[in-house]
């Protein structure tokens, strides 16, 4: 008889915590700080708040566990419909917050849908792939993720929740190349993003790619066709991003695109590249070790603006330092591999796939959340997964940690036969 | 059509999650262990923010421990355009009571400065407006205040020319001094005492380094005032200067313009030191606009200008002591000698006359002094080379500044033959420069010249440096500043040549002119003198005196700016100051002689324009 806890990975439990731990000694610093007199009565109540959404995760994470591997698979599609549902009640019945109408109101709390979307979309995505047909029919299926994942994406883009929807959009390529599809076509879908980042970065950077590109994709295939189409995606849209910046776009919209390259100029400094200057003055100014617990300048000043939510990392290198950061890094890291270990571990397609889904999905937000903060992209406004201030942003990632923790916890239920 | 497994995709999938890891760590790298410095450098700028810490300025005692000079708070309240709310310019401006408009302009004045940092915008409020200001911190986001200090004067007198003023440090000003640590917005001695011990008085500033959040506003010292430096104090001034009799003597020049200096023999040390008109230096501790400014400078009466040390005149019949003690020294006279006065001197076919032509007859140097007799004195200095006359009168201290602690002097004009060369150039014989021998024609005297000569004549020809400041005193330290005085200077005529011209002083004051003027029950030596003035004015009244006889404790110079004869204003000005100090008191008749000398005036000057 073996004990019923054997499959509970209790390492991957202490890793959440951890982060939601850091995420709350970095919120507590912002809100209630030596200088918090100065803050909005409804600022200073964060911690608190944070702190409650992080014991619902709690008993959130208890209670997934409880349930069986079966209820995720066979709820899967009604989840997934119902999230769209949802998203489409936001549209019409939502609250407007900072301009995005992603939110809906259930008694006392305001959930933001676009947030709780991600759980059900990998959950339907899961299910797609780890049908039999997937194995053998790729394409189909990779369109048919696609679509999956572009449906609530397109959905999200109209509740004007930009940051989330482009999370799903990014998690497109990371689905397909799951489903199976040839790299090569993984190679063709991603090109295109790449080319349009170093445009914005450096316009000739952009037409090297897509000459390199092009190239690689042309000696990996011996296809004229496919090189034709690579070269088109990727010189395409290095012209239209040149063509964008120079005549289409409004002055406004392109120096939002471009600040980011140079937040620190004279004509930015002020007003669109404000957030990253002083993101990465905080950030910066951090050093090895950090400034101390509620010593940093930048935070304590409330310099960075949405430094609780989608800025939070900027606390943590300033206050942190170089070493709070590369352990924030470390527990992600760690975190990352070890679900995605588990996802091997249980020889189910099901599991791997939402293993795959929830990697994806936080490996986005930590990649365009901290690149955010330190200057790599735009301002694209995402939460930090376990450490940004957001009950919504916290349950959502918290559910798909529970629902992996659960299917492993009883991966000895999914049927031998599979699907 | 081959079954797809995704284990193979794993390790692939593994290396791009390492990958991006490593990029995102790389570049935390870069901004924190790289540019850390570039970005420490912009995040204290935002965030932390130098207040300068006014140190107390040294304040100023009389000679018996009175508080003359200290300091009291005064708020500013400052303005960061960056984070004003342009919306809450009518509450502003009610807090400090102003029209909407004059907050707009300060405003826009701070903008030109500097849209991030703090300007000074309504200087000199009261705590009251900045309690009901920090009321309202919520709703005035870049609205601070500082506090400093300014002068606050607690005696009678004014002592403006003395004291000098304190005022915020002009540009120029600020351009040289730069090195020695001064700020815009930093006060600064302009003149008098404040000026001269400005090192001293100043102290040194301190600053404190407070966090600011994004809307301007101070939250808490940085890093708990860890790099924060107290500001020093100022050292202390101990005047020599009595300010009972300083009140005094200012009282008396009501109406008129001129100056008085007294000084206490023995030391050098000055008692009294009158200039009027003055400003009072009240008024730079407010906001003086310009046009109020130019109001009281643009006044013929010149307040600005120091008369005790820059006005130069012909010192008159005061000259004739010296004219004696040198006479005596040289033995061109004795004691003895008698001279026939005939009411006038002739020299060539012309005449230089005695007051009213007034016939002495056969008369020796006490009674030429008693009487002011001009012929005597003519009739010596037809004795005396000019060279020699410029050689004496420099040994006296005329003709230079005088080493003091006031440096707006002038030099006065004492002069020699090279002098009349240039002035005269035509040629020049005696009746050019026998009026040297009655104080007048081509000469000038300051009455802090005068006063010392004066000085030196009482304490028989050893001459102290005059000085306004008897020490400097660090109040915490105790720390005593070494002084540096002058030395003293031994006039080269003997002793009992002084006794000679003392006894005719002090006839002066028992018979002749200056007997008006004898302090009641107090032995003294004086001598009156009337100083022809330039135009067409009334002549400038002089005295100068000396009390107790035997011990003189007080000599004075008095110069009333066309005041007529010396011994109509100056020589009561003088006998009340010195019998003040002498007794701390007034007889009924010193009480009277003042009353007499407040209804006295200086001819106006449009008067004879």
């Amino acid at each position: 008889m073996r004990i019923w806890y054997r499959n509970l990975s209790i390492d991957v439990i202490i890793t959440w915590v951890a982060l939601v731990g850091v995420g709350l000694v970095a919120i507590y610093s912002t809100t209630n700080g030596p200088a918090s007199e100065y803050l909005l009565e409804s600022v200073r109540s964060n911690f608190m708040r944070q702190f409650v959404w992080a014991l619902i995760c709690t008993s959130g994470l208890i209670f997934a566990m409880l349930l069986p591997v079966r209820f995720y698979q066979t709820a899967a599609w009604p989840v997934y419909v119902i999230t769209l549902i949802l998203l489409i009640a936001a549209l019409l019945i939502g609250v407007e917050i900072n301009g995005a109408r992603s939110w809906i109101r259930f008694g006392p709390v305001q959930l933001q849908v676009s947030e709780l979307a991600k759980v059900g979309t990998i959950l339907a995505v899961a299910q797609l792939l780890s049908a039999k047909r997937a194995r053998i029919d790729t394409v189909r299926y990779a369109f048919l993720t696609a679509l999956i994942i572009t449906l609530p994406g397109i959905l999200i883009v109209l509740q004007n929740d930009t940051g989330t929807a482009l999370v799903f959009f990014a998690l497109v390529p990371i689905m397909l190349f799951w489903s199976g599809l040839p790299l090569i076509n993984l190679v063709l879908i991603v090109s295109p993003a790449v080319a349009g980042y170093l445009s914005i970065v450096y316009l000739p950077a952009g037409l090297i790619f897509a000459i390199v590109i092009t190239g690689f994709v042309y000696f990996q295939t011996r296809e004229y066709s496919m090189a034709a189409l690579s070269a088109l995606l990727t010189a395409g849209t290095t012209l239209v991003v040149s063509l964008a910046l120079s005549k289409v776009l409004q002055p406004h919209q392109v120096a939002r695109l471009l600040s980011f390259t140079n937040p620190e100029a004279e004509e930015f400094r002020d007003n669109v590249g404000f957030h990253l200057v002083q993101s990465k003055a905080a950030i910066g100014s951090g050093g090895l070790t950090g400034k101390g617990f509620m010593e940093g300048t930048q935070t304590q000043g409330a310099y960075v603006p949405e430094q609780s939510t989608d800025f939070v990392f900027s606390v943590i290198g300033e206050e942190f330092g170089f070493i709070g950061s590369i352990v924030v890094l470390a527990l992600f890291t760690y975190l990352l591999l070890r679900l995605i270990n588990l996802g091997v571990q249980m020889k189910h397609p099901f599991g791997l796939m939402v293993a795959a889904g929830t990697v994806g999905v936080y490996l986005i937000h930590i990649f365009v959340n901290i690149g955010m903060a330190t200057g790599l992209l735009p301002v694209i406004g995402i939460p930090l997964p376990f450490l940004s201030y957001g009950g919504s942003a916290l349950l959502a990632h918290t559910a798909m940690l529970a629902i992996l923790l659960s299917l492993h916890l009883k991966k000895d239920e999914f049927s031998i036969y599979g699907y | 059509m081959s079954l797809y497994d995704p284990k193979p995709r794993l390790k692939l999938f593994v290396v791009i999650v390492l990958a991006t890891i490593t990029g995102l760590g790389m570049r935390l790298a870069k901004l924190q262990l790289i540019d850390t410095k570039e970005y420490t450098g912009e995040s204290r700028n935002n965030a932390v923010r130098e207040k300068r810490v006014t140190p107390a300025r040294g304040v100023i005692y009389d000679r018996n421990g009175i508080l003359m000079v200290d300091n009291e708070p005064t708020y500013t309240i400052m303005l960061t355009p960056r984070y004003f709310d342009e919306d809450q310019i009518p509450l502003l401006a009610s807090l400090v009571n102003v029209e909407d408009s004059v907050v707009v302009q300060k405003l826009a004045e701070a903008r030109d400065w500097s849209p991030f940092q703090p300007s000074a915008a309504f200087a000199n409020v009261t705590l009251d407006i900045v309690s009901r200001v920090e009321e309202n911190r919520y709703l005035l986001p870049g609205v601070t205040y500082e506090t400093t200090q300014r002068r606050r004067y607690l005696t009678d007198g004014h002592l403006g020319h003395g004291l000098g003023y304190v005022r915020e440090i002009s540009r120029s000003e600020l351009e040289r001094r730069r090195a020695d640590g001064y700020r815009p917005g930093d006060l600064i001695g302009i003149a008098g005492l404040e000026k001269m011990y400005e090192p001293y008085l100043r102290g040194e500033t301190g600053s404190e380094f407070k966090l600011v959040n994004i809307h301007g506003r101070e939250v808490k010292p940085y890093r708990d005032g860890e790099e924060d430096q107290h500001p020093v104090s100022g050292y202390d001034l101990h005047l020599t200067l009595d300010s009972d009799v300083q009140a005094l003597a200012e009282s008396l020049f009501v109406g008129k313009r001129g100056s008085l200096v007294a000084i206490e023999p023995a030391s050098g040390e000055i008692l009294a030191f009158v200039s009027k008109p003055d400003i009072d230096p009240r008024i730079f501790s407010g906001r003086v606009t310009g046009e109020e400014w130019s109001a009281l400078i643009n006044t013929p009466e010149d307040p600005l200008f120091n008369r005790a040390t820059m006005s130069g005149f012909p010192p008159g019949s005061t000259w004739k002591p010296f004219m004696a003690l040198v006479g005596l020294q040289k033995g061109l006279i004795t004691e003895n000698t008698v001279y026939r006065c005939r009411g006038g001197y002739r020299l060539g076919n012309r005449v230089f006359k005695d007051h009213n032509g007034k016939v002495h007859g056969p008369i020796t140097v006490k009674r030429a002094l008693q009487e002011s007799c001009n012929s005597f004195f003519f009739n010596l200095m037809m004795q005396l080379d000019v060279d020699e006359f410029h050689k004496w009168g420099t040994t006296f201290g005329f003709g230079n500044t005088v080493d003091f602690d006031i440096a707006e002097q002038d030099a006065g004009l004492m002069p020699d033959s090279a002098y009349y060369n240039r002035v005269y150039p035509r040629g020049w014989t005696a009746g050019y420069s026998i009026n040297l021998g009655i104080g007048q024609g081509d000469m000038l005297v300051t009455p802090l010249q005068l006063a010392r000569y004066t000085a030196a004549i009482a304490n028989y020809g050893n001459m102290k440096a005059p000085h306004m400041v008897r020490s400097i005193q660090h109040s915490e330290t105790g720390e005593i500043v070494d002084l540096d005085l002058p030395a003293d200077h031994q006039i080269p005529v003997e002793r009992s040549n002084f006794e000679i011209v003392r006894e005719g002083m002090k006839m002066v004051m028992e018979h002749g002119s200056g007997r008006w003027a004898q302090i009641p029950n107090i032995d003294s030596g004086g001598k009156t003198g009337t100083a022809q003035a330039p135009g067409d004015r009334d002549d400038h009244s002089l005295f100068v005196m000396f009390a107790p006889f035997d011990d003189p404790k007080i000599a004075l110079a008095v110069m009333v700016e066309n005041g007529g004869f010396g011994a109509t204003q100056a020589a009561p000005i003088a006998t009340v100051v010195a019998e003040y100090y002498l007794t701390r008191t007034l007889t009924p008749t010193g009480k009277w002689r003042k009353d007499q000398v407040m209804t006295l005036e200086s001819q106006p000057l449009e008067e004879s324009q």
